[in-house]
C-alpha cells in the first residue's frame, strides 16, 4: 500500500513538470517537526517527531478532478496527537465530477449542513482532526434551491468507523428582493448514524436520527438565523458503558440576530444544547482526540490570540455527564453579545486617525432541572439557568496614534468553573490585560512589543508575559516571548518561553523556534484538546504550489 | 526515515519551483447573506482582484485588511482593483463577521467559507494568505502579513502591466 502511494505521488510530481504550463496539478505541503529535549507525555520516548501533509489536486478537465492527501508521521507523530497516526498513509482521496448545477464526489467527503449542529466533516491539522466521510456525495445547486445527499463511514485515525453515516440537506430561498434588499432562506437537514450494538442488545434503535430545521432572514441592516435540532433516543455513556436504564433524547436551539450599519455592528446569540453529541462510534464519546465527531458543537465565546487570554478557555458542554451526585449536567444554555464601533477620524474620541472598539459578553450555564444520580435521570426546564460554567466580558480598543505607531488594548474579566467544565475542582476568577504596540521604523521594518498580565487569587495565581517581534523586512521576522507564572510558588514559578524566526517568500513559509511550551488545552475554532508541556526545537515549512 | 523526509522536502520544493496554480477553481460559495455565487464570478474579470483569506480571531489578518481599507480608495484611482475578503470563520465565529466588517467600515466584498472548502481548494494552509489575480489568472500569492506589506501588494499590481 505504502509503495503504491509513493508511486502515485512521484508520478503526480513528475506530471507537475509536464503540466506546469497548463497548471492541471497543484497543491500544498506542510511539515511540522520537533526535536524534544524534555516532554511530559507518557510513553513518548522519541526525541524527534514530525507531522507531514502533502495535498495534491489534479484537474483532468473542466468537469473531473481528483484530490489526494498523504500524511507521514516520521519517525513518530508529534506528541499529543492520536497514537493511530503512524508511518505514511493516504488520508484523503476523492474523485469529483461537476457539470452545470450537478456535483458528485466519491471518496473523502468534507461538508457541513447548516451551522454544523447535525453534521460537519473537516480537517484541522493543529487539532489533529480529519473526520471526513469515506463514501459518496451528490448535490444539485440551483439559484434558489440546493439539495445534497451523502453517506459512508467516517475516517477514524488511519481506519474507518464502525458506524455508518447518511445525510440529506436542502435549502430553499423563499423570498429574495433586490429593490429593497431582503432574503429569506429555509433549510432542512437529516443525519442518521447506524451502529450495531457492541455484543449486547439494547432497547434503543441502532439508528440515531437528527433532524434540523433552519430559517435565515437577511436585510440591509438586520439579520436573524434560527436553527432547531431534534435528536432521537440514544443510550447515555456513563463510565464507559451504556445501559437500557439511561436512554434520552437530545435537542438544540440556536438563535442569532444582529443589527449592522456603517461603523456599527451588534450581534446577539442564544443557544441551548441538551444531550447533543453524535459520534460515528458511540463509545468514542469522551475520547480526547475528537476523532469521531459527526456534528460540530463549538464553544460560543470569543476566540483570543494572546497567550494569557488562552488560559482557562471554555469548552462547550453538550454532553450528559453524571460523575458524582454533586456534579450532574445535561448540556448548556447561554448567550453571547458582540458590539463593534468605529470612532471616526477627527471625532473627539476617535482623534486624528480614528479608533475601533469591540465589546464581547458571554455567559454559559448548566441546564436547570431535576437531576437524580441513582437511578440516573433528569428532567430539564426549557429555559432555566443552572450552575454557571463560564462568563467573560472583554473590551478591545485599536488606536492609531500616528502613521508609524498604533496599539491594541485588551481587557478581559473572566469566570471559569473548573469543577463543572473539566470535572476537577475549583473556580477561577481572573482579569487579563494586554497592550500590543507596533512601531513602523520605515516602509519595511517594524517592531512589535506585547505586554500581558493575568491577575487571579485562584488556582495557580498571577502570570505576566511579554513578547518582542522585529520585522527586518516583508520576508524575515524574529521574535522572543515569555510567560511567567510568578506567584505559583508550589511549582517554583513556571516559566515558558520561545525564541524563533520565520521567513516568508511568496506562498512559502519556513520557521524555526526553540523554547518551552506550556501544557494545557489547545483550542481552535471552539474545539479543544489537551496538549502536554514540552521543551525543544521546532521547525516548520509550508508551501502552496 | 530521514531519507524519506528529505525526499519529501526536495519533491515539494521541485514542485514549488516548477508548477503553480494559475486559475481559481470554479466552486459554489456563499455571501454573508446566504446568496450563492460562483468563485469565478466573484473575481474581477477585467482587472485585479486581491483575495485575502482571513478570520475574525486572526490579528495579522485584521491588521492587513485594516491597512488595505485605508488605502484602497487611493489605489482604485490608479488601477481597477477588487478586494475579496474570504472569511474562514466557522460557525463559532461566523456570527462576528458582519458586525466586525460594519464596525470597521470595510468596503470589501466578503465571502463566507464556513467549512473552509474554498480554502482547501486553493491549498491555503495558514492565514493570512493573500492571492492577487489579473483577469482571473493568479499572478502572486503570499503567506503572512507584516506592517507596511500592503505597499508590496500594490507594487506587484503596478509592476504587472509593465
Amino acid at each position: 500500500m505504502l509503495k503504491s502511494v509513493t508511486t502515485v505521488l512521484i508520478t503526480l510530481f513528475f506530471l507537475s513538470f509536464n503540466y506546469s504550463q497548463s497548471s492541471k496539478i497543484y497543491g500544498s505541503f506542510e511539515s511540522n517537526a520537533v526535536y524534544y529535549q524534555e516532554n511530559e507525555e507518557e510513553n513518548y520516548e522519541n526525541k524527534l517527531g514530525s507531522n507531514n501533509y502533502l495535498n495534491i489536486k489534479y484537474l483532468f478537465n473542466s468537469n473531473w478532478n481528483i484530490e489526494v492527501q498523504v500524511e507521514s508521521y516520521l519517525p513518530k507523530r508529534l506528541q499529543s496527537y492520536s497514537d493511530s497516526f503512524e508511518n505514511t498513509h493516504l488520508s484523503t482521496l476523492s474523485v469529483n465530477y461537476s457539470k452545470n448545477n450537478f456535483n458528485m464526489s466519491i471518496g473523502s467527503i468534507y461538508d457541513q449542513f447548516g451551522s454544523g449542529l447535525v453534521l460537519r466533516t473537516w480537517e484541522d491539522r493543529q487539532l489533529g482532526i480529519n473526520n471526513s466521510i469515506w463514501g459518496f456525495k451528490t448535490s444539485f445547486d440551483a439559484e434558489n434551491f440546493n439539495l445534497k445527499l451523502l453517506g459512508g463511514w467516517q475516517k477514524k485515525g488511519v481506519g474507518i468507523s464502525s458506524g455508518k453515516i447518511v445525510g440529506l440537506d436542502s435549502n430553499i430561498t423563499l423570498f429574495n428582493s433586490d429593490t429593497k434588499y431582503q432574503n429569506l432562506i429555509f433549510g432542512l437537514s437529516y443525519v442518521g448514524r447506524f451502529e450495531m450494538p457492541h455484543y449486547v442488545s439494547y432497547d434503543f434503535n441502532d439508528l440515531t436520527n437528527l433532524f434540523s430545521a433552519r430559517l435565515d432572514y437577511f436585510s440591509d441592516k438586520f439579520y436573524l438565523e434560527y436553527e432547531q435540532v431534534i435528536k432521537s433516543e440514544d443510550g447515555i455513556i456513563q463510565f464507559g458503558s451504556i445501559s437500557n436504564e439511561f436512554v434520552k433524547k437530545g435537542s438544540a436551539h440556536s438563535l442569532n440576530l444582529g443589527i449592522t450599519e456603517t461603523g456599527f455592528g451588534l450581534d446577539m446569540t442564544f443557544r441551548r444544547l441538551e444531550n447533543m453529541p453524535l459520534f460515528s462510534d458511540r463509545f468514542e464519546q469522551g475520547e480526547i482526540y475528537n476523532e469521531s465527531n459527526v456534528n460540530y458543537l463549538p464553544a460560543l465565546t470569543k476566540q483570543h490570540d494572546y497567550q494569557l487570554a488562552n488560559i482557562n478557555v471554555y469548552e462547550s458542554q453538550p454532553n450528559v455527564s453524571f460523575p458524582d451526585p454533586e456534579l450532574m449536567k445535561s448540556g448548556e444554555i447561554g448567550y453571547q453579545f458582540d458590539l463593534y464601533y468605529d470612532l471616526k477620524k477627527g471625532s473627539n474620541l476617535g482623534g486624528k486617525y480614528g479608533s475601533k472598539v469591540s465589546l464581547n459578553i458571554s455567559s454559559w450555564y448548566n441546564l436547570k432541572g431535576q437531576y437524580a444520580y441513582y437511578p440516573s435521570d433528569y428532567d430539564t426546564d426549557f429555559i432555566g439557568f443552572g450552575e454557571k460554567y463560564f462568563s467573560e466580558q472583554s473590551i478591545e480598543i485599536r488606536k492609531k496614534w500616528s502613521n508609524k505607531f498604533d496599539n491594541i488594548f485588551l481587557f478581559i474579566n473572566k469566570y471559569y468553573n473548573k469543577r463543572f467544565v473539566e470535572e476537577k475542582s475549583g473556580e477561577i476568577k481572573s482579569q487579563i490585560l494586554v497592550i500590543d504596540n507596533t512601531l513602523k521604523l520605515n516602509n519595511k521594518k517594524s517592531i512589535r512589543l506585547e505586554i500581558q498580565h493575568l491577575s487571579t487569587k485562584d488556582d495557580k495565581k498571577n502570570w505576566y508575559g511579554y513578547g518582542l517581534e522585529y520585522n527586518f523586512n516583508y520576508n524575515l521576522s524574529a521574535y522572543y516571548n515569555s510567560i511567567v507564572n510568578y506567584q505559583n510558588f508550589d511549582d517554583d514559578k513556571p516559566t515558558f518561553y520561545s525564541i524563533g524566526a520565520s521567513y516568508n517568500k511568496n506562498a512559502s513559509r519556513f520557521s524555526i523556534s526553540y523554547g518551552k511550551q506550556r501544557g494545557g488545552l489547545l483550542c481552535y475554532g471552539g474545539i479543544c484538546r489537551y496538549i502536554p508541556e514540552f521543551k525543544g526545537l521546532s521547525f516548520s515549512i509550508n508551501t502552496t504550489f | 526515515m530521514l531519507k524519506k523526509i528529505i525526499i519529501s522536502c526536495i519533491l515539494s520544493l521541485i514542485a514549488y519551483s516548477s508548477s503553480s496554480q494559475k486559475f481559481i477553481p470554479d466552486l459554489g460559495l456563499k455571501t454573508l447573506n446566504g446568496e450563492s455565487i460562483r468563485s469565478v464570478e466573484a473575481i474581477n474579470q477585467n482587472g485585479f482582484t486581491i483575495i485575502s483569506f482571513w478570520a475574525t480571531w486572526c490579528i495579522p489578518c485584521i491588521n492587513e485588511l485594516d491597512a488595505i481599507n485605508e488605502v484602497i480608495s487611493v489605489w482604485s484611482e490608479k488601477e481597477d482593483i477588487t478586494v475579496l475578503a474570504i472569511s474562514t470563520d466557522d460557525s463559532r465565529s461566523k456570527k462576528r463577521v458582519k458586525p466586525l466588517i460594519n464596525g470597521k467600515d470595510w468596503v470589501f466584498d466578503v465571502i463566507s467559507d464556513t467549512n473552509q472548502d474554498f480554502k482547501r481548494a486553493m491549498g491555503v494552509v495558514g492565514i493570512p494568505h493573500t492571492i492577487v489575480t489579473y483577469k482571473s489568472e493568479i499572478i502572486h500569492r503570499r503567506i503572512g502579513y507584516t506592517p507596511g506589506e500592503e505597499e508590496d501588494l500594490f507594487d506587484v499590481i503596478s509592476n504587472h502591466k509593465k
